[in-house]
């Protein structure tokens, strides 16, 4: 059933152009969020498997060598279709479908069918599967080349993130408030004073 | 200053036929989508969350120098005939016009600066400007987009860039569309040639009202469709350098084929378009549009004299629906806007000779 429901949604992203499945050796570094080593030797990790049982989400990133060693191989020039069936009819595809942003909610079944995400944070949840769909529409483009907000050029890179950290800490301390875990609402209060002496 | 009520009097800055080639380019756009890192996109942010979206974003957007304009239309308090008139001056969207909840959007006063509210992300900045004008208009927005970041924080990632809500927008966000008048090519039988040439560079081709509209008249918008891994410029400069000269081209080329080889056809079809707007007692929209696309073509071919393009640009503006009934002020059936317009045609198409 996947692999149908995939196709349409694909479609919408991509526009009419029928050119667009003319696809380039996609390689799953180019996809998953920043550049990372190697969990065993820390070489830089070309290869990253997002595993996933009873609802909990393993990360692994590996080299080449090492994930050979563990029997993985990388899928450095999979097709498109390939890539993507084998993320839809593979062994997680059912766990894959229903991934949750724990965040806003957004489920990967539910992003196919609305062709629009439900917070920045569905990139990182959804990277693998989101990766080649990028790379697609987007004509091979994978990193980001213009402009920067200046904020984010006065403060570093991390800025983003820890005004997301604190957005979301601050959503967690309303609720450890009245939930009245005071110890909780405590300890996430001194974390949001921390970071905010650090960007400021 | 400008407001809903005097709108339709009010010529669009984008019609004016200053612009560099106006002959063939009606406008130059550029759209920057930006979202708030504290709120999670449109499809999961709560009622309360879009509130406070708007008005945060309708504070920022009414306090920056920039944008040189009070004018901030909250489409909730807003008719539906209001709407159809903003959509059709290209300041809002069909999305925009037509969905509920807490949206808006602010205009500047000589409207060539338009941004909505939450639409499909939280922010798009839109600059529009008359005849083929692409960097003005980034120069423009990007104005716009960086005294608003002064004191507003962008969902951005130094991998993906301009986080949206669709994935097709992430990077720079920016999608530069230009909209032409290629009635030459049509006649000729080329447009076709030129839409795969133009799927083949990855651009989209749409008619006058964007996404699904079908091209009446022969007005095309052209469009990036890709906005990641290539820099603002690349892209800017691939339009402005690259893709509308090649259009324009042809289109030059069409028309000078058409006077050259078939002048008796060209102007059978610009004497039966005089014919129609001089003489009908009722017009539909898209017949309208039909017609005033061949005048405008023997206009800028001057084979029609006393009638200037700028009065072409505005007649099709006026006739659509909605500006058509605001300037009317009055409820019109379907029957009596058909005669509406015709009479409307008729009385300000009495000069020209052909
Ligand atoms: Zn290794
Ligand atoms: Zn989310």
């Amino acid at each position: 059933m996947g692999v149908k429901n995939h196709a349409v949604a694909t479609r919408r992203l991509l526009g009419q152009a029928p050119g667009c499945y003319d696809l380039r050796p996609i390689s799953m570094a180019d996809f998953t969020g920043d550049d990372m080593s190697c969990d065993r030797c820390k070489k830089p990790a070309t290869v990253h498997i997002k595993e996933i049982s009873g609802g909990s989400v393993r990360e692994l990133h590996l080299c080449e060598q090492c994930a050979a060693s563990q029997g993985m191989v990388a899928q450095k020039h999979a097709t498109f279709f390939e890539s993507v069936n084998a993320l839809i009819v593979g062994p997680h595809a059912e766990e894959l479908q229903n991934l949750r942003c724990p965040d806003c909610g957004m489920t990967w079944r539910e992003f196919k069918d609305l062709g629009l995400l439900g917070c920045v944070r569905d990139y990182e949840i959804f990277a693998v599967q989101l990766g080649p769909w990028i790379q697609t529409a987007q004509a091979g483009g994978t990193h980001h080349s213009g402009k920067t907000p200046n904020a984010r050029q006065r403060n570093g890179p991390d800025y983003g993130r820890q005004k997301a950290d604190i957005a979301r800490m601050k959503v967690e301390l309303a609720r450890a408030v009245s939930d009245e875990d005071y110890r909780q609402a405590a300890e996430l209060r001194d974390k949001i004073k921390a970071i905010e002496e650090k960007i400021s | 200053m400008l407001t809903l009520e005097n709108m339709p009097d009010h010529l669009c800055q984008w019609l004016a036929c200053n612009g560099p080639r106006h002959d063939v380019v009606v406008s130059s756009r550029v759209r920057l989508a930006r979202n708030l890192m504290a709120f999670p996109f449109m499809t999961k942010a709560s009622d309360v969350q879009r509130d406070q979206i708007q008005s945060t974003l309708r504070r920022q957007l009414l306090g920056i120098p920039a944008a040189n304009g009070q004018l901030y239309v909250e489409m909730a308090a807003t008719s539906d005939i209001d709407r159809q008139m903003l959509m059709e001056r290209h300041l809002i969207s069909r999305q925009l016009a037509s969905a509920d909840g807490s949206k808006g959007v602010f205009i500047s006063d000589d409207e060539t600066l338009s941004v909505m509210v939450n639409e499909e992300d939280h922010l798009r900045i839109q600059s529009i400007q008359p005849g083929l004008q692409i960097q003005s208009c980034w120069l423009h927005a990007d104005k716009i987009d960086d005294q608003l970041e002064a004191n507003l924080d962008f969902a951005f990632s130094d991998k993906l860039g301009y986080l949206t809500a669709c994935p097709t927008n992430i990077g720079t966000g920016l999608r530069v569309s230009v909209m032409m008048h290629l009635p030459a090519l049509q006649l000729t039988g080329k447009i076709d040639q030129i839409k795969q040439a133009a799927k083949d560079m990855r651009l989209a081709i749409r008619g006058l009202y964007g996404e699904g509209t079908e091209a009446f008249g022969d007005f095309y918008q052209i469009s990036n469709q890709t906005t990641l891994g290539r820099s603002e410029q690349e892209i800017l400069e691939e339009f402005s350098e690259q893709v509308i000269p090649r259009i324009l081209e042809a289109e030059e080329n069409a028309r000078a084929i058409l006077v050259a080889e078939t002048p008796m056809v060209l102007d059978d079809r610009i004497g039966r378009a005089l014919g129609v707007l001089r003489n009908a007692r009722l017009l539909t929209a898209e017949e309208a549009l039909f017609h005033l696309s061949f005048l405008r073509l023997g206009v800028a071919l001057k084979r029609v004299s006393g009638i200037d393009l700028a009065h072409v640009n505005k007649l099709f503006l006026l006739s659509q629906t909605a500006h058509l009934q605001r300037t009317l002020s009055k409820p019109m059936d379907e029957i009596t806007r058909k005669a509406a317009r015709a009479d409307f045609l008729r009385e300000k198409l009495t000069g020209g000779t052909f």
